[in-house]
């Protein structure tokens, strides 16, 4: 299990690695960007992700940051997950990244995987994409011709593949405040602790005069890509939050799935049931929490 | 009992919780694994492997792989057709050379082999190796093995039966027929395996020069792999050195037979230069001696109107994946030493048929073949408790054979040396709180909830030996163990072994005996692993046994010195020899116990004063002990004989909740009590313990190889192989009783395996209580969450 | 083929400059490079943690880092616990063997790193936390428990 060969490029700045990326894919080079490695990594010794050019972000200044911008959020693309879990800034004031973050793997991962690098990666069983869709977060890309910003809804587009382009850089990733009063609850199912999902769900919402407003249910581990599930958000909305109307809105989604995934621990009936499951509980967790 | 055994007056060692003397080394992250051996001028093989699973080879060209820089030799089909032979198995013919020659039987098969400089260069090699493949129909499962028309995996036998057996043991349809009660069941346990953290490896070097190799690896058993290596390579067995290396963890077939072939006749290729070859994961889920067991039950057990249990009925079908080469199929043999558990039951017969499929080779793995063997026979226990509406407590009390009853000879053979089952079950309840266990469970019911309690029993032979085996074709009586015990001119002791290290921490066993025996402290006791053209004749950890053989070969060499230095001291003082005796590491005078020599003067006069010595007494401070385990005798036609020395035992207690929505199972409680005789080291046992409870809960709840319907493995990665990881290994209370062997020196039974026997079932069983209520039943191991919920589905839950 | 990298890495605080290819893991460059053979290797997909290594202080899997990407970065290994001068073990080793933590041995370096930076971050931790921060290392030997006995025991003797 060694990785076929590569050549390697430790970029000090930004620039620099675009220019080299633009490079690479005018020579018709592939290059591929590397940030943790937690996921490129075993991609690579076991030969399914064959670059001829790593371009590693690690020596690339100013991409380690987590700092307020107004009641937003901004997170430098290669900030480390046990950064963003031991952010106070995070903790205080995006408590739904928060938590997911604490849900990836596990310490050692968290040590070395960056925030950029799992929203880039588009594991479909990701929780972050999840927390993206839910929250209306916004990617800064970087790339040959200046920098442009794709809202979370473009951001994903299939198995492991966003908008981004080849010699297009994540910067940062911009997380818009909740707003005041929501309530919100991310869960998953996995075979072990520390495992990625057999299916998850993130979800936030807020009561008003005892009605569900502004509900939003994300499933993750069940397509291609972490999905809203806009039946079941509908059935909610303008619904008393109680058990009932929760249990409506869970058996929406289970069965609103597109075509969920199958594999050996999960077959496609099975994640229905789990996107139901969780559905019900997530959003009778996150109304505990909404004002 | 040990202190019999040991001439000391306060015994310090034996029997005691001591601290390993194979730890300092290990966590100093020192220990000599065998990829952290590097010899001068060696290469790193990589092995090419097939991507069917079954498929007629037309053509391999490894040329376009010996052009790229670094590469020094490749094997190829043809190669080892010309060079060497295939492996040895067990029935005899249902095995393949180490390079698949005709054609490939499993996705993962070794086809060709490069070695290079590095192991990056020998990975990029492989991929310039051309194969052409002629794809054939592949048989998946056992079911389409057997099925008529069924394509051959070995033409010559004419059929995928390996072997197909019935064993009758007393008038099995008699006992059927008078019964009151037949419970019965079918069984399917999917596979599972050893995965030690490390995987195999070997570093192998051909001498050219006197036509010889020596193989450095982790080698479980490694007089038994030397030998079969000088089959398959053409080598005369003293032509053979095997120098076995700690291991990082073995659990059953460690040892690479065909990676060693491999490495070896590359090193012959490349001008004898050694050649490591490391097994990653990926190859060792795939093709490694890591998958055991598949299997699919029928089985019933007959009772009378009191709960007596009378007959069972045991008809299995055994994948054995590809070939026969793992020594899979002792797996299915193995139960004949524990057939009716703790029970008394007088008839009893199993209908065994074992059947190559396109799967991988299967191997040995820890336990054998008793784990699932006692998740079929403690299932049915337990269904027979709910038709007759007893406890499940209670009818397995009811059945067990009582404890004046040992020696006990059970229907299929062997003998059980002794045991108090009642008294292991009555401290299990107790600890569990066993009446308020099931309160709670009567409460959580009534709230809805599925929680499910279990008390399983089972029995672990111990000290195998290979009479156990004789049924699919391994022949023999007795499994020497050698040991020899060094005294240096210092008095300094050296125990020699011809095993190494796999974390059961026998080292420390042999030197806690030598130290007892000799008054010494237990970190001047060093124990050493020999190579096999060393080492006393040895076999190695296998059946649970090496504690119990090591020892009894420790002490019998104790005792040879014992007697040779009491001569010497005798001679010395001038006093007869009965008049001198060995105490607390001093040979004195009996009858002037401050007048004697200590071991050190005695060793040191040997080697150094030959003039003061007995007349005809060699100058020989050591002594070889080869321990047997005794009075074992060779297999009747049905396979009866006395195999295995000892008869552990043990109750688990365990509750369990199954999450209604999601088919998830949680253990709530988890309570084990086992009896394995003299702990010679309380902690080791209870380590044993506590780590096969680990693997149990694994094979129950998580793990599974799995093959989609065209016999391709779909697990291939840590990611998809789930062994439990902290959060998923309950926390056991435990507590013991001690039943001495008769049987043993220090009264010491195998305990090696343990708890791998009974948590399987005793978590299936919970499992199975839990869901009692639905009028549901799961019959399939793991018990997934997916497999769970579709269970629920059907009783209309989820 | 492609171009080697000048790397220095410091470990355990010894500085080494070497010439590696850029498809090194920094496990196999600490292995057969520097000849740390403590770090083993279980799996080189990231999941059993069994090589787990200090890198800049934290905990980290590596198999999952190249050594290039360790580059001017501070590792510890296994090697680098016990006492200089000594020679005397770290008391979360002897730890592990007091409280019968290991076997096979194999995994107890990942533990032991892992351990190392878990109780010099919360040198009082709960079971549950203990727990929580081994939850990425498999061990096959041992089922655990006795792993979280040492753990308690090396943080009771680091208090003092
Ligand atoms: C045992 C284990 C368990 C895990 N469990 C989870 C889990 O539960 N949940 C979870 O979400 N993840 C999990 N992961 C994955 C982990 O979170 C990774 O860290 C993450 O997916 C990728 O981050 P990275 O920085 O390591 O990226 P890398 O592995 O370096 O890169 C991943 C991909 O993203 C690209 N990329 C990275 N950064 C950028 C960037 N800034 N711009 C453009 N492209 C970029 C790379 O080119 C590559 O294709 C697990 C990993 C392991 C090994
Ligand atoms: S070897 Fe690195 S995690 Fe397994
Ligand atoms: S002690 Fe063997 S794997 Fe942990």
């Amino acid at each position: 299990m060694k990785p076929a060969p590569f050549d390697y490029h430790a970029p000090r700045t930004l620039e620099a690695a675009i220019a080299l990326l633009a490079r690479f894919e005018l020579e018709g080079v592939e290059a591929r960007v590397l940030a943790g490695g937690q996921s490129l990594m075993p991609m690579l010794a076991m030969r399914v992700a064959r670059p001829q050019v790593l371009v590693d972000l690690g020596k690339v200044e100013g991409l380690d940051y987590i700092r307020a911008d107004g009641d937003a959020l901004l997170i430098g693309a290669m900030t480390t997950k046990t950064a963003a879990a031991e952010s106070a800034l995070v903790a205080a004031q995006q408590p739904l990244f928060h938590a997911a973050t604490r849900l990836v793997g596990h310490r050692q991962i968290r040590n070395r995987g960056s925030v950029g690098g799992s929203f880039a990666h588009a594991d479909p069983a990701s929780e972050y994409p999840a927390v993206a869709l839910v929250q209306d977060l916004q990617f800064r890309a970087r790339g040959p011709s200046g920098e442009r910003w794709i809202p979370a809804a473009q951001f994903f587009v299939s198995y492991m593949t966003t908008r981004l382009d080849p010699a297009e850089i994540l910067a940062e990733v911009r997380l818009p405040p909740l707003p005041p009063g929501t309530g919100w609850a991310i869960q998953e199912f996995a075979r072990r602790s520390g495992d990625l999902a057999l299916a998850g769900i993130a979800a936030t919402l807020r009561r008003e005069r005892g009605q569900c407003t502004d509900v939003r249910i994300c499933a993750f581990g069940v397509n291609a890509t972490a999905v809203r599930l806009p039946a079941a958000e509908q059935a909610l909305l303008g619904r008393p939050a109680d058990g009932e109307h929760f249990s409506r809105a869970a058996a929406i989604a289970g069965e609103s799935l597109e075509e969920p995934m199958s594999c050996i621990h999960a077959s496609a009936d099975y994640r229905r049931q789990l996107v139901r499951v969780l559905t019900g509980r997530c959003l009778e967790e996150a109304a505990t929490r909404a004002a | 009992m040990i202190r019999d055994q040991l001439p000391t007056s306060q015994v310090r060692y034996v029997g005691r919780e001591v601290t390993r003397i194979e730890d300092p080394g290990l966590v100093a992250g020192s220990t000599q694994f065998i990829d952290n051996l590097a010899l001068p001028g060696m290469l790193h093989c990589a092995i090419l492997r097939s991507p069917h699973p079954h498929a007629r080879i037309i053509r391999v060209n490894a040329n376009p792989a010996l052009a790229l820089d670094g590469v020094v030799a490749v094997l190829t089909p043809e190669d080892v057709r010309r060079l060497a032979n295939p492996a040895l198995t067990a029935p005899a013919g249902w095995g393949t050379h180490c390079l698949a020659t005709d054609k490939v039987r499993f996705v993962g098969e070794p086809v060709a082999a490069v070695a290079a400089t590095s192991r990056h260069i020998a990975e990029d090699a492989l991929e310039l190796i051309e194969v052409e493949y002629e794809p054939l129909p592949p048989v998946a499962t056992a079911a389409e093995a057997l099925a008529d028309g069924a394509p051959l995996l070995f033409e010559q036998h004419g059929s995928n039966v390996i072997q197909a057996r019935v064993y009758d043991w007393g008038e099995v349809d008699r006992v059927f027929a008078e019964a009151d009660q037949v419970v019965r069941s079918s069984f399917r346990w999917n596979r599972v395996g050893a995965n030690p953290t490390e995987t195999f490896g070997c570093i192998c070097q051909w001498d050219l020069a006197d036509n010889s190799l020596s193989c450095y690896g982790s080698y479980q058993v490694p007089s038994f792999w030397g030998l079969a290596r000088s089959i398959s390579l053409n080598l005369p067995a003293n032509k053979v050195r095997v120098i076995s290396q700690p291991m990082g963890g073995a659990f059953g077939g460690k040892g690479g037979a065909r990676a060693t072939d491999i490495a070896a006749l590359l090193s012959r290729k490349a001008g004898g230069r050694p050649v490591k070859y490391i097994e990653d994961r990926m190859e060792y889920l795939l093709a490694g001696f890591g998958q055991s067991w598949d299997r699919h039950y029928e089985a019933a057990l007959a009772l009378t109107a009191d709960g007596t249990m009378t007959g069972l009925r045991v008809k299995l079908i055994d994948d054995q994946g590809a070939t026969a080469e793992g020594y899979g199929t002792i797996s299915v043999a193995k139960p004949l030493a524990a057939f009716t558990g703790n029970y008394r039951i007088e008839a009893a017969r199993y209908d065994t048929t074992l059947v190559v499929t396109n799967r991988a080779p299967t191997a040995p793995y820890r336990g054998y073949g008793p784990p699932p063997h006692f998740l079929v026979l403690e299932s049915l226990v337990d269904l027979a408790a709910r038709q007759l509406g007893v406890d499940p407590a209670e009818l397995r009390r009811r059945n067990y054979i009582g404890k004046e009853q040992f020696p006990y000879t059970i229907p299929s053979g062997n003998e059980y040396d002794s045991g108090d089952y009642a008294a292991v079950l009555d401290k299990a309840l107790a600890l569990a709180e066993y009446p308020a266990l099931r309160r709670r469970q009567a409460e959580a019911r009534t709230a809805g909830r599925l929680v499910g309690i279990s008390v399983v029993s089972t029995v672990e032979p111990g000290v195998f030996d290979w009479n156990a085996y004789a049924t699919v074709g391994v022949q023999g009586v007795g499994v020497p163990e050698g040991v020899r015990v060094v005294v240096d001119i210092l008095g300094n002791v050296t125990v020699v072994v011809g095993f190494n290290l796999q974390g059961q921490g026998q080292y420390t066993i042999a030197a806690q005996v030598v130290a007892d025996f000799f008054g010494l402290e237990l970190g001047a006791v060093r124990v050493t692993t020999a190579p096999t053209d060393l080492a006393p004749p040895h076999f190695g950890q296998g059946g649970s046994r090496l504690g119990v053989a090591v020892s009894s070969a420790v002490l019998g060499a104790c005792r040879k010195l014992e007697a040779d230095f009491r001569r010497v001291t005798a001679h010395l003082l001038g006093v007869p020899l009965d008049e001198i005796e060995l105490m607390d590491g001093r040979f004195r005078m009996k009858s002037r116990p401050d007048a004697g020599m200590s071991l050190a003067e005695v060793a040191g006069l040997m080697l150094g004063r030959s003039d003061l010595l007995p007349p005809g007494m060699e100058p020989n401070p050591q002594a070889s002990c080869v321990w047997t385990a005794p009075g074992r005798n060779a297999p009747d036609d049905q396979g009866r004989c006395r195999s295995y020395l000892t008869a552990a035992n043990a109750t688990h207690v365990v509750m369990v909740e199954i999450d209604r929505d999601t088919g998830h199972t949680e253990i709530l409680k988890y309570v084990v009590v086992d009896d394995c005789g003299t702990r010679l080291n309380p902690a080791m046992v209870d380590g044993q313990i506590q780590g096969a409870i680990a693997q149990g809960v694994g094979a129950a709840l998580y793990e599974e190889y799995v093959y989609d319907g065209q016999a391709n493995p779909l697990v291939t990665t840590f990611v998809d192989y789930l062994m439990p990881t902290i959060h998923e290994v309950p926390r056991t209370e435990r507590d013991f009783v001690v039943t001495p062997s008769p049987t043993t020196a220090f009264g010491a039974k195998g305990c090696g395996e343990g708890a791998l026997h009974t948590t399987p079932a005793a978590v299936i069983c919970a499992v199975n209580d839990a869901l009692a209520p639905l009028g549901v039943a799961l019959t399939e191991t793991p018990a997934s969450p997916q497999r769970v919920w579709r269970l629920l589905r059907q009783a209309g839950l989820g | 083929m492609t171009t080697r990298q000048r790397t220095t890495i410091t470990v355990n605080g010894t500085r080494y400059e070497r010439e590696v290819e850029p498809r090194l893991s920094l496990a196999d460059f600490l292995r057969h490079e520097l000849h740390l053979g403590g770090t083993h290797v279980g799996c080189e997909h990231g999941v059993c943690g069994v090589c787990t290594v200090l890198i800049d202080g934290c905990s980290a899997r590596s198999c999952l880092t190249l050594a290039v990407q360790a580059d001017g970065a501070e590792v510890t290994t296994v090697e680098g616990l016990r006492d200089r001068e000594s020679g005397r073990l770290h008391p979360i080793q002897q730890a592990f063997i007091d409280a019968h933590g290991l076997q096979c041995g194999f995994c107890t370096p990942g533990f032991l790193m892992t351990t190392l930076e878990l109780l010099r971050d919360n040198p009082e931790p709960s079971d549950d936390e203990i727990r929580e921060a081994l939850g990425g290392n498999l061990c096959r030997c041992t089922g655990y428990q006795s792993i979280v006995e040492s753990v308690r025991l090396a943080a009771s003797r680091l208090r003092g």
